[in-house]
């Protein structure tokens, strides 16, 4: 998440009281600031950084900022927002002073955070043309019709689009279903139990101990059921707007529900959220999300987001235990020969994809659009969310597939 | 080297010495680990580095390396201590036919001859001038289950075996914990770590590496070998090649008698920077198709240098 200088600037007048009041204070003031951009900064860790600080000449900057880095955070992904408000704070000796010289250094943009404009050439066109590409999708923004139900059915068959709050605990329930079955596999590796497929010979022989070393009782072992990784990418591009309400409960549900869920978004370019969902306060962490992401609601390219994905993450984090599920209509601007390339690339790497397509459930919707078709053949499942029945269907559907 | 004094420049040229080109800010954190006992968790991408941090660290250290290699469905049995059951059976069993006294034979195999010790054990067990290095490697592998368990061992840095006591550390290991980011590491296990995330190398540090590995490779092929790396880092593959891979190149590049990146030697070892089919596909494409002009790309590395 990145702040703006003067949302820096803010937090830390705030603070400029007790800034005067020596080193701790003034770590304690920074740690704030650091809170404040949303990274997660314990009190012991600010013990510890400042229990550091003893042992390093603090008269050396790099340094200084080493020993912070190291104390206070926890992920590659707050390295940019770290450094850039070490470089605004530290510098800036008095707050009330001149305007600060980082102000004049070029921001880093959420681009910058995930790396994309690592890739130096052309930068600059890339930007322009995906504001262009942006601009004419909101132009000629299809007149794009949901499909949706008639009003007299019952609240099962409403569409999320036009779900209230109160609905939503029915869903999680459903959700957590889902989660379950999506993220279980049988292992390879077995665990003891009573009731097994064969016997454990190692236990056994330990049991046997207590009966003076006469094998008496047999131990037997049987395959454990895994817990499989799920990577979530969803689409919040204009066209899915109507959805959007159920997309973050979907995500955040999943996310609480399972363990080791990353959460993702994208539109034109791809942005990773796991560490914006991960906290227990649903309308906090909207704030943050719609903060910190680019393109909502805008256009959509998935093939480029995609890339960005295989390229950045998915080396790490997908495996062959992975499942990838990707929620969106399929309604891509992009490349569609890249898309394709891009979605054999995941299927290569992960153990199944699933694609959740909202406009799936209507009776006349065919998956025709390019960007849909293109992707298809990867699919290990193709299936429908957009009511409360459909989730029910698909915890049934993933119940006899992946078990 | 004297753990009593140490400083962060000593450190940072302790490890060159040993060919481990590590800047700054990673020499600032070990040094912190050190002297504050707290484990270091470094994060990267594959093969730039990261074990080897640990290892020659050992080395310059003059201590032992202990290290656990985690994999799904490590658990406290492999990575802490296991009784020696077939060895206590065969006791047992000589016992009876001796006919001794049954209790004195049961407190007898309950003893340290009849442990097997694993590595986080040996750590705290291990005593000499210098703490051991433990390195627990690729610890996103492990089950959830077992991080629980190490945060445990690494806060109090003692083991307790029911049936002989609790065994403490008389000297704090060195810990370092390496992660491929598979997976999100606890927060609670992170909290007690210092973070540290080793990027890819710059083009400078690269060449350092190299010619530090390989002092008599020519000047101009390292360079050549460096910026084609950095290049090709910055485009799209399946798998981009970290340190590890540059360092098996242009050894085989050497072993060859090589001295120029021309087209046809660049396809004909591949196989050392690209381990996919489809990788070595897109760059023979990327190559041919003049994308990846090796002249050029050399052209601008040395200006920008100079």
């Amino acid at each position: 998440m990145e702040l703006s200088d003067e949302a820096i600037l803010k937090a830390m007048d705030r603070f400029a009281a007790i800034r005067e009041q020596g080193t701790l204070p003034n770590l304690l003031a920074f740690a704030r600031v650091l809170k404040t951009a949303g990274l997660k900064v314990g009190l012991s860790q600010i013990i510890d950084a400042s229990h550091s600080l003893e042992f390093v000449n603090v008269g050396s900057r790099e340094d200084f900022r080493a020993v912070l880095r190291s104390n206070l955070i926890s992920e590659k992904e707050e390295i940019a927002t770290f450094d850039h408000i070490f470089d605004c704070f530290w510098q800036n000796r008095s707050p009330q002073g001149s305007p600060m010289q980082s102000a004049a250094a070029p921001e880093v943009s959420a681009e910058d955070e995930t790396g994309e404009s690592g890739d130096g050439e052309g930068s600059l066109e890339e930007v322009i043309a995906q504001v262009s590409d942006q601009e004419a999708e909101n132009k000629e923004e299809e007149p794009f019709s949901v499909p949706t139900y008639s009003p007299v059915e019952a609240r099962n068959r409403k569409d999320f689009s036009e779900m209230g709050m109160e609905e939503s605990r029915a869903m999680s329930q459903a959700i957590l279903l889902i989660a379950s079955k999506i993220a279980t596999q049988v292992s390879r590796r077995k665990k003891r139990g009573a009731k097994g497929d064969e016997i454990d010979p190692r236990w056994t022989m330990r049991r046997s101990i207590k009966y003076g070393g006469e094998v008496i009782e047999l131990v037997s072992r049987k395959r454990r059921i895994k817990k499989t990784r799920v990577v979530l990418l969803c689409d919040v591009s204009g066209s899915m707007d109507c959805y959007s309400r159920f997309l973050i409960q979907f995500m955040y549900g999943l996310q609480n529900e399972l363990w080791g869920v990353e959460t993702f978004v994208f539109s034109t370019s791809l942005s990773r959220i796991t560490h914006l969902i991960r906290t227990k306060d649903i309308g906090s962490a909207l704030e943050r999300i719609a903060g910190s992401v680019v393109g909502w609601s805008g256009g959509t390219n998935i093939g480029r987001s995609l890339s960005m994905f295989n390229r950045e993450f998915a080396p790490s984090m997908v495996t062959h235990r992975t499942v990838v599920v990707i929620i969106s209509d399929g309604w891509d601007r992009g490349d569609v020969s890249l898309l394709e390339r891009e979605m054999q690339s995941v299927k290569r790497r992960c153990h199944r994809i699933i694609w959740l397509n909202p406009l799936l459930a209507s009776e006349n919707y065919e998956p025709l659009c390019k960007g849909m078709q293109a992707a298809l053949p990867y699919l290990d499942l193709f299936l429908s969310v957009h009511n409360l029945n459909s989730l029910v269907a698909l915890g049934r559907t993933l119940q006899k597939l992946v078990a | 080297m004297n753990p009593k004094k140490l400083t962060i420049e000593k450190i940072q040229e302790a490890l060159r010495k040993q060919k481990y080109i590590c800047d700054r800010s990673l020499s600032t954190v070990i040094y912190l680990s050190m002297t504050m006992g707290k484990p270091v968790l470094l994060e990267g991408e594959a093969g730039v580095g990261k074990t080897e941090v640990a290892k020659v660290l050992a080395e310059v250290m003059e201590t032992k390396l202990i290290r656990l290699q985690c994999y799904e469905g490590l658990d406290a049995n492999n990575a802490l201590y296991e009784w020696n059951y077939p060895k206590q059976m065969l006791r047992i069993k000589l016992e009876e036919v001796s006919r001794r006294d049954r209790d004195a034979v049961e407190t007898q195999i309950f003893t340290e001859e009849y442990l097997i010790k694993r590595p986080l054990l040996e750590a705290i067990q291990s005593d000499g001038a210098t703490p051991a290095v433990l390195l627990i490697d690729e610890i996103d592998r492990a089950d959830m289950e077992f991080e629980a368990f190490l945060l445990e061992v690494l806060s109090d840095f003692q083991i307790t075996i029911p049936e002989i006591g609790t065994i403490r550390a008389k000297l704090r290991p060195y810990v370092f914990l390496t992660s491929n980011r598979t997976r999100e590491i606890h927060d609670a296990l992170k909290r007690r770590c210092l973070y540290h995330w080793i990027d890819y190398p710059t083009f400078e540090k690269e060449y350092e590496i190299v010619t530090t590995k390989f002092p008599q490779i020519r000047a101009h092929l390292a360079k050549r070998i460096c910026a084609f790396m950095q290049q090709v880092r910055q485009m799209n593959f399946y798998k981009r090649p970290g340190v590890a891979e540059t360092l098996d190149w242009a050894s085989a590049l050497m072993t060859l008698n090589r001295h120029e990146l021309d087209e046809k030697t660049v396809n004909e070892t591949m196989g050392c920077v690209f381990k996919y089919r489809e990788d070595l596909h897109h760059l023979r494409e990327e190559v041919a198709g003049k994308k990846l002009d090796l002249g050029q790309m050399i052209k601008e590395q040395t200006e920008f240098q100079a």
